[in-house]
């Protein structure tokens, strides 16, 4: 099966001909013509050098950034035309963010950093908190609650990311490079739990660099010069 | 976003940079205060002048010499020149809904003497029995037309070591050299007509009756005859009568022995309490806006200090605005986030500085010895005043803040 096979029904993201180039003494094409869907409960790894355009596909997807052509649609949302508020809603309930560098707010405690997407969605305080401490739970950080970014291990704190990006259950997990910052255990850890994510019935786009890290996934799209060159799908026994 | 998860947010950002943000509060609380001291202070002044002024002699239209230039000083030669005649004095008496006119004038002492005890007094007033109402009479009674007889006020009472009461006989050494020797049948806490005459309470005031002892006369222009003849006139009248009394007596002002002899440059004019009040208030309103004006500088350097601090802190807090954007704050909500933080340092401020500029006003109200006055505009004002200063201060940076791309701030270190 290839990713372009999926139908439209049940894909949670699809990118059409997407183009998107940037002025930078020149013009540099990040993606050209790219065309991509996921289908629902997917688990694809985009993989491909710096400077392939595996960032700008994932800001694409992630409704940080707009298309110049084409269109991208997540959870039924189209992003190319949508106002920077409408963006905003999306990346908030229909996409999970997990960072290489965790981006967790350092004041704010792991009940308060996995109930933020939840304040900008507008659910009511004790709901929100609720719904992060069930989170929390999932993602076994159940007597952490109350700590601070700072009080938590690297694998804690992208372990309360994940619970963050999963809290307004969105239709997609975006992870770039989610062990990049972690020792080599907790990195496995780590994938164990997407794996675990996924298995619950998730989608998640993983970003690595690594192909031992993306071969978690179903799939691999390579991605090079702005162009899908192959899409792998993996073999499970290798997991 | 939920207001109250703003506030909290914010709340957070500003107790995690504590030093910061009281000194930020402080630049506000001072600015304010400051405003609030002045602006309480003259309001206490400006009240208890008033309640002074206004209460008393709220019947009374003073008619005085002075000066047509409006430019020019407001005393000179015309000034304190004896110009109403008794013929003036009559005419007023006839004008309707006047009840008295009190002619008043100065009789010049180098000292007064009693028990053996001299005091220095450079002036006596000179003035009728009507003068005394029975509310100032402290003790005795007014004095009589034609008698030997004197009131004085109640600084004048204990002027003397022997303190003077009723009864008691005093001698005026007379400018010309003559001496008088006359018995006090009264105390009194002011009189009518006075112009002003609440602030004389603070000097000693001797009252003598014009007969016999006043003797400046001038001729009468209209008359042709010697008159006795006063440098000022006070008229009271009935209390709904002040406007259209007012309005007669300036007609007469008008054609009266005073206006013909006062010099070329000078006119009678004729003011009511109401006048006089609105002039002081008028200067200690535009002294009150003067100094607070200053104050309101003291405010604008505090709001530098919000901008500032609020632009420092949007840039530190680059990555945290990526995080939000990520998880789904628009660029209203990382304004709002922003703004509060600003509007929350001004508020502080406002809600610190209000009381403590209305204590040192209180204070300076007691040291003036005048009665503290509320300025609840000027403290809405100041409130409204931190308020703003927080939303003008912050906006620029909260601006700066909603429009941090979150590519950009995700990566930023």
């Amino acid at each position: 099966m290839t990713a372009t096979e999926s139908t439209t029904a049940e894909a949670v993201v699809a990118l059409s001909d997407v183009r998107k180039t940037y002025e930078l003494g020149g013009t540099v094409t990040a993606l050209d013509d790219v065309s991509l869907s996921l289908a629902e409960g997917s688990y694809t790894a985009v993989m491909g050098p710096s400077g392939s355009g595996k960032s700008t596909l994932l800001n694409l997807i992630g409704g940080l950034d707009t298309p110049d052509d084409g269109s991208v649609r997540v959870g039924g949302q189209h992003l190319g035309a949508a106002s920077e508020r409408d963006r905003a809603a999306v990346r908030g309930t229909e996409i999970g963010f997990v960072f290489q560098t965790f981006n967790l707010m350092p004041r704010l405690t792991a009940v308060e950093n996995v109930a933020l997407p939840l304040v900008f969605d507008g659910w009511d305080r004790t709901e929100r908190l609720d719904r992060a401490r069930e989170v929390l739970d999932r993602v076994g950080l159940g007597d952490r609650y109350d700590h601070e970014p700072a009080q938590l291990s690297g694998g804690q704190r992208q372990r309360v990311a994940i619970a963050r990006a999963l809290a307004p259950d969105p239709s997609i997990l975006l992870a770039d490079e989610p062990t990049g910052n972690v020792d080599t255990e907790t990195g496995a850890g780590i994938m164990a739990l997407l794996a675990e994510i996924n298995n619950a019935g998730n989608s998640i786009l993983l970003v690595s660099h690594s192909r031992r890290i993306a071969e978690h996934a179903e799939r691999i799209v390579h991605i090079r010069d702005g162009l899908i060159e192959e899409i792998e799908t993996v073999t499970p026994e290798v997991a | 976003m939920d207001p109250r998860e703003t506030l909290r947010i914010a709340g957070r950002s500003i107790r995690a940079h504590r030093l910061r943000s009281t000194l930020t509060v402080i630049g506000i609380v001072i600015g304010i205060a400051s405003v609030v001291v002045f602006a309480s202070f003259g309001a206490s002044v400006e009240a208890s002048v008033i309640d002074d002024i206004g209460g008393t002699d709220a019947n009374n239209v003073y008619l005085l010499p002075a000066s047509t230039d409006d430019e020019g000083p407001a005393g000179g030669p015309g000034l304190g020149q004896p110009v109403f005649t008794q013929h003036d004095i009559e005419q007023l008496r006839e004008v309707e809904g006047v009840e008295t006119v009190l002619p008043r004038g100065i009789v010049q002492l180098s000292a007064v003497e009693h028990d053996g005890q001299t005091v220095a007094q450079r002036q006596a007033t000179a003035t009728t029995p009507a003068t005394f109402d029975n509310d100032s009479v402290v003790a005795g009674r007014g004095f009589r037309q034609g008698a030997a007889e004197l009131v004085i006020n109640e600084r004048a009472a204990v002027a003397f070591p022997g303190n003077l009461s009723v009864g008691d006989e005093v001698t005026l050494q007379l400018a010309s050299g003559d001496r008088e020797t006359l018995t006090v049948v009264g105390i009194v806490s002011g009189t009518r007509g006075g112009f002003l005459s609440s602030f004389g309470g603070v000097q000693s005031r001797y009252y003598l009756p014009t007969e016999p002892y006043y003797r400046t006369t001038t001729e009468s222009p209209t008359l042709g005859v010697d008159q006795k003849a006063y440098p000022q006139v006070t008229v009271t009248t009935a209390p709904t009568a002040v406007q259209s009394a007012r309005a007669e007596i300036e007609a007469y002002a008008a054609e009266s022995d005073a206006t013909r002899l006062l010099p070329a440059g000078f006119e009678v004019v004729v003011q009511t309490s109401g006048d006089v009040v609105e002039e002081i208030q008028d200067v200690i309103d535009r002294i009150t806006r003067f100094v607070t004006g200053i104050a309101v500088i003291a405010l604008v350097v505090g709001a530098i200090g919000i901008a500032n601090i609020t632009l420092v802190s949007v840039t530190e807090r680059t990555k945290e605005i990526g995080i939000m954007k990520a998880v789904g704050a628009t660029n209203r909500d990382t304004m709002q986030l922003f703004l509060t933080e600003a509007v929350l340092l001004g508020g502080i401020g406002a809600v610190v500085g209000v009381p403590l500029g209305l204590l040192v006003g209180f204070g300076a109200a007691v040291y003036a010895e005048v009665s503290f006055t509320l300025p609840i505009n000027w403290i809405v004002f100041s409130v409204a005043m931190g308020v703003t200063t927080g939303v003008v201060a912050g906006l620029y940076p909260a601006w700066r803040a909603s429009k941090v791309d979150p590519i950009e701030a995700l990566r930023y270190e």
